[in-house]
């Protein structure tokens, strides 16, 4: 085995033009492999960074009328579970957030969790330095400002030791960091980790202190929190389930009112979301693990089948070698063991090679994510073994796939033709001389079309996505992101500053109109309502079909200043916009406008202007809603403004419907209410330009600048014209991604075809020389030759193309619920995406065939 | 038997450049063959006989001198041009057979009238009627690989024969094979010259050359001497 490794080194160093070739080749295909598979791990399989996950599930609170409804647990509901429970060790509360950050002389959106004192004990972790929480650091109210960093704060910090003791600045108020976590831990979920863990004691003032309708902590009506349960050892889910529903059942009875209806089920932790609903997003992500791992099992595949066609050239090469071998008495498996043995060192550099790519496109991957995240995303650094061990058994699959198959056809040669013949040339003639001369070569085409459609596909998407018609007319308008409640001002103070603000900004020069909003379309935050008819009220157990009888709808809520249309070009269609009283002023009557769709819904038989809605209560049936898309929805049924469920709300105005998300089926439902009866401590500020801004830099500078000169302490989180703003959405971004990650397969597929192609084309040329100068001396022109040749290519290419067209029309549908308003048979990418292949893969074989026209007939005889 | 001249060199010379050393393949070759002529060219191993048939035969070009091929002078002409004389007025048969591989012996034969753009069924015709004339008609549909040397060579003359050519350039054609079947291939060689066929062959063996009306020696790309057979 020692001397076949010997050899093999010494073959493939004495032909460095064929090793690089084929390195290449076998690190994008095992690269491509590796990056997906160290994605799909850390995304499904690695395990969570807390001590034996097995025993950790998730309580929710589910409504036993209505099974699918699910709500978060108040604390001193929580207190109960954790003292009364007989099958949990211990019970974690917790509920992530995000905060303002302070950084110097601004603050950014953080992902922080508020977590019970016992969290860091009961999921068995313990920070690598200082300490975790306090029991009397969680008490309502006790506001002590301790953070627990996380490794990845730490290191944004350079690891300064002097980390532990400094304060960093929470949503304007000063925190004390007294621990780190270790390197890897995430909290409850895998990839996103938040940047601090804060005791639940300062709850109310981190979190309900931007809220207007918000209850303390402590109140058992109210709560936010999500629980954690550790199982005592040996006891499974199903086995606790009984003594959990008891235990509701009893909570049930000592508190009717806020337990009403209520029992406890447990489910596994998702590894991908928090929420007081059970998720099944690791489904979809795992359905797109298989996606991504099958697509780059392909491209492995066709670089596997690339290689093998080298190989087999190369061999044909080698037939007097090994006839050779074979005279002297070396065995059939000898022979295909050194074959093999050359394969496998051939994967192996690949298989390095590969590794460091995929280190690299997982580094840019994460690079790519985190410009637009509020959240740090921890990929675990560096090989892991299990990803090394992937890489290894890609390279053996790889081996298998692409050395076996020549080794076996190699090692049954005719010793004494192959002894006597010329070398490398055909002496038998082929059994359907109709069929291409390269069959690997046309599963490539096929395989490569495949992937190449799919990218095609992805990237009519993305252009749709980056081109579409959000109903505004929003080319000369800039976006300022603003969050009082950062810098510790509460809602009434927020108001008045706002206000200001507004009315300084509309008073710039240039500007045609300022407006504030709470809620822009296509942002990482949404809200939505369920709306009915004002006034009725349908008893529990009915079920209205229409508007009419009570039915409510899901509408996207904002609530806007007066000039908000008008600033965002939507131009009313009946009615009227908001008067600047009904925009500032809490006591104005309650008004609202609406789009068209929501309008027609809710009075399909007449008009809904001068009409009363109202916010429907959370358990009134409601319509099917056509999907929220992406992002953070922060849909609810508690009262976000000033307006209660039941109050009654004229329409004053009726509007376009707009499109608030980009996987929205279609635009609408939406209601605006004033800013008034909707403050939000997060705003925006919307600011028209009489002309679109020249100089986007300049503009923005402007904008800081009388934000700042108004009241410095005022934290802007961003200042972007809305056109950046649309580019980066999360869920373009997704859909750009989508269409990158598959062009960048299909790119690969396509470069590995076309040197595939090439390879085969050129080696057929070299091998066939001294036929081609047979030919010619019998009078051959070289126009002749060069019609042989793509003639050949061509059946070559139609066969790869027909099956690829079969190949790619499969994948489209395997595909076609990740794709943006693109038909999975799209006639523009099944026409570009073939054409282009058609395209390279002519230049491919034009090139040997321009050379073999190019063949001197009397050194071609002299060939042996 | 002989007719007008078929074959006219005159001058002709063939330089080879190699790493700035001349190599005088061929120096000033004067000479005619005529329509019907069976020539012989002969000499040892190196003395250029092989490049005068490969200029002969329009493989190659002369570096200096005429030569006229059915009264057109040919040492000038387009690569294309070139092929379409091979191919309509010059018939291969070489030492080393050179069949395709995987073109069955029908396939071999037709192949330069493929080139001609001659159409299906008079190549065939003419294809089987070549293949009969060495006696190989039996073997239309073998590979090459399944024949003896000599019947390769047979096929060899058959493909050679087909298009009709004004002149058969025969390079050692019997150099591999063993005495019987070079006897058999030289012996149809001569018959093809009874039926008035121009051959010219290339030959280091004096025994074969006898076969032709004339042989011309070649020694150090010069032709040394010519001697005509006696009937």
């Amino acid at each position: 085995m020692l001397s076949d490794l010997r050899f093999a080194l010494r073959t493939l160093a004495k032909t460095p033009g064929f090793t690089a070739a084929a390195v290449i080749v076998l690190a994008l295909g095992i690269g491509a492999n590796s990056a997906v598979f160290s994605l799909v791990n850390a995304l499904l399989f690695d395990p969570p960074a807390y001590t034996k996950p097995a025993e950790i599930v998730q309580l929710f609170s589910q409504d036993k009328k209505n099974p699918k409804n699910y709500r978060s647990f108040s604390y001193p509901t929580y207190r109960d579970i954790r003292e009364k429970n007989s099958v949990f060790t211990d019970v974690v509360a917790h509920n992530l957030s995000i905060v303002g950050l302070g950084e110097k002389d601004h603050a950014r959106r953080a992902f922080v969790d508020l977590v019970s004192s016992n969290y860091f004990p009961v999921l068995g972790v313990s920070p690598i330095q200082g300490r975790g929480f306090l029991p009397a650091e969680e008490k309502p109210g006790a506001n002590i400002n301790v953070a627990v960093a996380s490794y990845s704060s730490w290191k944004k910090h350079g690891l300064d030791p002097a980390f532990i003791g400094s304060t960093v600045t929470i949503n304007g108020r000063l925190f004390t960091v007294i621990g780190i976590t270790p390197a890897g831990f995430t909290g409850t979920m895998q990839l996103f980790s938040p940047e601090f863990w804060l005791p639940l004691g300062v709850y109310d003032q981190v979190v309900n202190a931007s809220l207007t309708d918000h209850q303390a902590l402590a109140s058992r009506t109210g709560g936010d929190l999500m629980l954690i349960g550790r199982l005592k050892p040996g006891l499974t889910a199903a086995a606790a389930q009984p003594a959990i529903a008891t235990l509701a059942a009893n909570l049930e009875q000592a508190f009717p009112v806020e337990q009403k209806d209520q029992t406890f089920i447990t489910a596994p932790l998702s590894r991908l979301s928090s929420s007081d609903t059970p998720q099944d997003e690791d489904g979809g992500i795992a359905t797109l693990g298989t996606l991504l791992l099958g697509m780059a099992a392909v491209v492995l595949l066709v670089a596997c089948l690339n290689l093998a066609n080298m190989l087999l050239a190369r061999g044909t090469a080698r037939r007097k070698e090994i006839a050779i071998r074979l005279a002297l008495g070396g065995g059939r498996s000898r022979i295909i063991r050194q074959l093999v043995t050359e394969g496998f060192v051939l994967a192996v550099m690949g298989g390095a090679v590969g590794l460091v790519l995929s280190l690299w496109a997982t580094d840019l991957l994460v690079a790519s994510l985190l410009k637009l995240m509020p959240f740090d995303l921890v990929m675990p650094s560096g090989v892991s073994p299990i990803v090394l061990t992937a890489t290894f058994v890609f390279c053996l699959l790889g081996t298998l796939v692409f050395a076996l198959g020549p080794a076996l056809k190699l090692s049954r040669a005719n010793v004494l033709t192959d002894l006597k013949e010329h070398a490398g040339e055909d002496t038998v003639r082929r059994r359907w001389k109709w069929l291409p001369r390269h069959p690997l070569v046309v599963v490539q085409i096929a395989l490569s079309l495949a992937l190449l459609t799919a990218a095609a596909l992805f990237i009519r998407g993305a252009n749709k996505a980056a081109n579409v018609d959000v109903g505004l007319d929003i080319k000369r308008t800039w976006l300022i992101e603003i969050d009082a409640s950062l810098a510790g001002q509460n809602p009434t103070r927020a108001r008045d500053l706002y206000r200001g603000l507004n009315e300084r900004l509309a008073a710039l020069p240039g500007v045609e109109s300022a407006s504030i909003s709470s809620l822009v379309p296509f942002g990482m935050m949404s809200q939505s309502k369920r709306i009915s008819r004002a006034g009725l009220y349908p008893a529990d157990d009915a079920k209205p079909a229409t508007a009419a009888e009570g039915l409510a709808y899901f509408a996207g809520w904002n609530s806007v200043g007066a000039d908000y249309f008008k600033t965002v070009g939507l131009p009313l269609l009946r009615g009227r916009a908001f008067t600047v009283a009904e925009a500032t002023q809490a006591g104005a009557p309650p008004v609202a406008i609406i789009d068209e769709a929501l309008a027609r819904q809710l009075w399909p038989e007449g008009d809904a202007l001068g009409q009363h809605l109202q916010y429907a209560s959370n358990k009134a049936p409601t319509a099917k809603s056509n999907g929220s898309g992406g992002g953070i929805n922060m849909s609810s049924d508690s009262d976000s403004g000033e307006i209660k469920a039941g109050e009654s709300i004229e329409v004053v105005g009726i509007v376009p419907s707009v499109r608030r998300k980009l996987f929205e089926k279609e635009p609408g439902n939406n209601i605006y209410l004033p800013f008034s009866r909707g403050y939000q401590s997060d705003t925006h500020f919307l600011v028209r330009f009489a002309t679109a801004p020249a100089d986007a830099m300049a503009t923005a500078d402007l904008l800081r600048r009388t934000v700042r000169d108004f009241d410095p302490t005022l934290p802007v989180l961003n200042v972007k014209s809305f056109t950046q703003h649309l580019d980066s959405n999360i869920e373009i971004w997704l859909v750009r991604a989508g269409a990158a990650l598959f062009s960048v397969f299909g790119g690969l597929a396509l470069g590995l075809a076309v040197v595939g192609i090439y390879g085969v084309k050129a080696y057929a040329v070299a091998r066939r020389t001294r036929e081609i100068g047979i030919r010619m001396a019998l009078g051959a022109q070289p126009s002749a030759v060069l019609r042989m040749i793509l003639r050949e290519a061509a059946l070559m290419l139609v066969c790869g193309l027909i099956l690829g067209l079969i190949l790619a029309v499969a994948t489209g549908q395997l595909v076609s619920s990740l794709l943006y308003r693109v038909s999975a048979t799209d006639p523009v990418a099944f026409t570009v995406a073939p054409a282009v292949l058609a395209a390279a893969a002519f230049l491919a074989c034009w090139i040997p065939a321009r050379r073999a026209t190019r063949i001197n007939p009397l050194k071609a005889l002299r060939t042996e | 038997m002989s007719g007008q001249s078929l074959i006219k060199l005159e001058g002709v010379t063939k330089v080879f450049l190699t790493d700035e050393v001349e190599t005088h393949a061929l120096s000033g070759i004067h000479m005619d063959i005529r329509q019907g002529e069976y020539v012989a060219i002969a000499g040892p191993s190196g003395c250029g006989k092989s490049t005068l048939l490969s200029i002969l035969g329009l493989l190659d070009s002369p570096t200096d001198g005429t030569y006229v091929l059915n009264s057109r002078p040919v040492q000038g002409l387009s690569l294309p041009e070139r092929a379409r004389i091979r191919n309509r007025e010059i018939g291969f048969i070489f030492q080393s057979f050179n069949l395709i591989g995987d073109l069955t012996v029908f396939e071999n034969v037709e192949l330069p009238l493929t080139y001609r753009g001659m159409p299906a069924a008079e190549r065939k015709a003419a294809a089987l009627e070549a293949l009969e004339k060495v006696g190989m008609g039996h073997r239309a549909k073998h590979l090459p690989s399944q024949l003896s040397g000599g019947q390769q060579q047979r096929v060899a003359v058959a493909r050679a024969l087909a298009g009709k050519p004004a002149v058969l350039l025969a390079d050692e054609p019997t150099g591999n094979l063993d005495s019987k079947n070079g006897d058999s291939v030289m012996q149809l060689l001569a018959d093809l010259h009874k039926g008035g066929a121009t051959i010219v062959m290339v030959t280091h063996d004096t025994r074969f050359a006898r076969h032709a009306d004339r042989t011309i020696h070649i020694f150090d790309g010069r032709v040394v001497q010519e001697q005509v057979e006696q009937a």
